[in-house]
């Protein structure tokens, strides 16, 4: 019926997929951060840090990623001043000995900021999950040792809560993935923008969006794999006394 | 814009060009959603079902099936049901129900996920106590297992739905004219306010999923109480 | 619960088994057509003056549409407009979701293997708009980022002919111009007559120019699901009499004459032979 894809085509999914991994890779870590951050924020104890934190989390959760992707991408834009944009455009190089980094262009930019905040929002609600399944006798006692709220978080309250948060961490780290494919709206050719740019080219549609998903459920697979892999070395480390 | 160019325009985004042509904007949103969730939560609870009722090879195999759909992203789904679907099918099937066709699927392999959990957590007690009385195994699931478990299973729905209000913005990658799209359209129109036409949607979206969840959290506390009462 | 999924499915595949033979029998797209009373195309809402929503009462109009209502009323049916961007265009006439696409589209060799062609009624070639003063000729293409839309001739031409320039593809014109306005990209190509259009409209023109080379001669016709012959005969035998008695002229009047907002030369007529690229 049909053939295979030429290498061309096939080479350009592949750019894809990397331009996927680097997106998914670079808002996964601030988003890690931002969201550890925004967690704390919720359970401050200053009521105007809780609910502007709060606040952040209903906006972002509750709109669609990809209207935040148009906004950052069409809206911001238009609201920064020129001067900013320009130099957002340009193509600015650092040198680290052999390693040269580029400035990223814009699309791939702002796909980056609204995957970062949108994915920010979900994450910082794992970790708060994660912090409220510790339960309160850890904290009380902590308290009765003599630690103060940072000191007992950091050494009692988070190392329990990330444990606990690691799975459905993990399962919002391929909701990013996933996610990611929503950034072709804005024009960041990462791997569905490729897929479907094959497809306008050869017409070769099953083969393009096959090869595409193949992709996708592959990354989401070695997440998963990942997971499971973290899992048994927790149990393990844990029979051996050493959790 | 004058006055009275807001009121049709902001009709033309809640409406589309009905009646003067297909229902279009938020109303074709709301009614999106509402039909995928009708749907998601039918495969879930038949997907759910299945996975704890079956064994061996039969459960393999819709594991497989539920995690590939979790697997995927809803986009790439769209993309197959939408430009694939009516030439391996050699129907013609409306852009509506190719999208309804891969939401449902998607919004259901989650589902099935959480009801095969929820129906785990009631505990095997259960099940064996019912079975102990007599009833078969699917009686024992419709009258004592699967009520008890659709209450635990309650937020996984809400939240589902909620994200289906959310998904049917990809509709608009391929040409469906809800919110999204006649949105994007008015703002290749207008051409200078991306702010804040795309900060209008954003604020829609909030306040329709904000009020499911509202609605939803109202309902279940109701019928909380209710349970508690009888008791 | 599962019964009553079986009980959709089962339906679901027999009236599609039901489908695949009925379109074995000779009923063809005209005479669907013909039944059903309506006449679906695919045209564009965000391209002026060949598709786009009018803000009065929010229909789609344009000189795509005003060609295809005169198709439908040759027909003797209704006219429906699906919108459409020019990445979606072939995948709704494959899918058979629309009849026929009216949108600007141009006719090349690779389509034909997928789609057949009406006689060309518009003419045109691809050019360039970009900020006053920053494009003067075609070889300074290979260092900028060109703005496209996805699935046009327009993009295939530039990655052919200038194969160091960086295009970035979207999904329709207004976002390739915003990514413009916004200095994303350096220019942006489609075809002459829509960014005369597109200038002509946009707040501040005054910005933007169109250098005056084109890099092809392209010609845009009717797309027609593949191998609907009869349907092909009757949107041609329409063409020819719309310019036969002067209705292709005036409908270019319409949106590109001199009373227009982005007046153009009538420069190809129905049935003129064309040029080579």
């Amino acid at each position: 019926m049909q053939t295979w894809l030429e290498p061309k085509y096939f080479a350009w999914l592949e750019q894809g997929l990397v331009v996927t991994l680097m997106l998914s890779v670079g808002a996964g870590l601030c988003a890690t951060l931002l969201g550890f951050v925004l967690a704390i924020a919720r359970t401050a104890q200053h009521a105007a840090i809780a609910r502007a934190a709060s606040l952040y989390v209903f906006a972002f959760r509750n709109s669609p990623l990809l209207v935040q992707l148009l906004f950052w991408y069409f809206g911001a834009a238009a609201l920064l001043p020129p001067d900013w944009m320009t130099w957002l455009n340009t193509p600015h190089a650092v040198a680290w000995g052999p390693i040269a980094l580029r400035w990223p262009s814009f699309e791939l930019f702002a796909g980056w900021l609204g995957l970062t905040c949108y994915t920010t929002a979900f994450i910082g609600e794992e970790f708060r999950a994660g912090m409220r399944g510790v339960s309160h006798a850890q904290e009380q006692a902590a308290a009765a040792l003599g630690m103060g709220r940072y000191t007992a978080l950091r050494y009692v309250i988070l190392p329990q809560a990330l444990r606990i948060a690691t799975p459905p961490l993990a399962g919002q780290y391929m909701n990013l993935v996933k996610n990611s494919s929503l950034t072709m709206a804005i024009g960041v050719a990462e791997l569905s923008y490729m897929s479907r740019q094959v497809d306008t080219e050869t017409f070769k549609t099953f083969q393009a969006f096959g090869i595409a998903t193949v992709f996708y459920v592959l990354t989401i697979a070695a997440i998963e794999v990942a997971l499971v892999v973290w899992q048994r070395s927790g149990n393990r480390a844990l029979q051996r006394g050493r959790a | 814009m004058s006055g009275f160019d807001w009121l049709s325009t902001l009709r033309y985004l809640l409406l589309g060009p009905f009646p003067a042509g297909p229902l279009g904007g938020v109303a074709l949103t709301l009614a999106l959603s509402a039909t995928s969730a009708v749907l998601a939560a039918l495969i879930g609870l038949a997907g759910g079902v299945a996975l704890a009722m079956t064994r061996g090879i039969a459960h393999l195999a819709l594991t497989a099936v539920v995690a590939f759909f979790r697997a995927i992203p809803v986009l790439m789904l769209i993309f197959w049901t939408f430009f694939l679907m009516p030439v391996l099918l050699h129907v013609d099937v409306p852009g509506l129900a190719t999208v309804v066709c891969a939401l449902a699927l998607i919004g259901g392999a989650y589902l099935s996920h959480s009801v095969h959990a929820g129906i785990a957590s009631i505990g095997r007690g259960q099940r064996d106590a019912a079975l102990s009385l007599g009833l078969t195994g699917w009686q024992a699931l419709r009258e004592v297992i699967l009520p008890q478990a659709v209450r635990v299973m309650m937020p996984s729905f809400v939240n589902q739905w909620v994200s289906l209000v959310k998904d049917t913005s990809l509709a608009y990658i391929v040409g469906v004219p809800e919110f999204t799209f006649l949105a994007n359209q008015l703002n290749n129109r207008l051409m200078v306010y991306p702010a804040q036409i795309f900060l209008f949607v954003g604020v829609v979206y909030l306040l329709l999923c904000g009020s499911l969840q509202w609605l939803a959290n109202a309902l279940l506390r109701k019928d909380a109480s209710a349970y508690g009462s009888k008791r | 619960m599962k019964n009553k999924i079986w009980g959709a499915v089962l339906p679901a595949l027999l009236t599609g088994l039901l489908a695949v033979a009925s379109s074995a029998a000779h009923a063809d797209r005209l005479d669907d057509i013909k039944r059903a009373g309506v006449l679906r195309v695919a045209a564009f809402d965000s391209n002026p003056p060949f598709g786009f929503v009018d803000p009065k009462d929010n229909q789609i109009i344009g000189l795509d549409v005003d060609y295809a209502r005169a198709v439908a009323q040759s027909l003797g049916v209704k006219l429906e407009v699906q919108p459409t961007n020019p990445a979606n265009r072939i995948a709704f006439l494959k899918s058979g979701k629309v009849d026929l696409v009216f949108a600007n589209f141009t006719i090349t060799d690779e389509r034909r293997k997928e789609v057949d062609f009406s006689t060309p009624y518009f003419a045109s070639g691809t050019q360039f708009i970009a900020k006053k003063g920053t494009l003067k000729s075609p070889d300074q293409l290979n260092n900028l980022r060109v703005g496209a839309d996805k699935g046009t001739t327009n993009e295939q031409q530039v990655r052919a002919k200038y194969p160091n320039a960086t295009i970035v593809a979207y999904d329709d014109t207004p976002f390739a111009f915003a990514a413009l306005r916004t200095g994303n990209v350096q220019a942006i190509t489609q075809d002459g007559p829509k960014l005369v259009a597109l200038l002509a409209r946009v707040p501040d023109k005054e910005n933007y120019e169109i250098p005056s080379f084109t890099i092809s001669n392209d010609y845009g016709g009717v797309g027609v699901p593949k191998g609907e012959t009869r349907l092909l005969d009757a949107v041609n035998a329409t063409l020819r009499h719309l310019e036969a008695d002067g209705e292709a002229a005036q409908i270019y009047d319409r949106w590109f004459g001199p009373k227009s907002a982005a007046p153009l030369p009538r420069l190809f007529k129905i049935g003129d032979p064309q040029k080579s690229s």
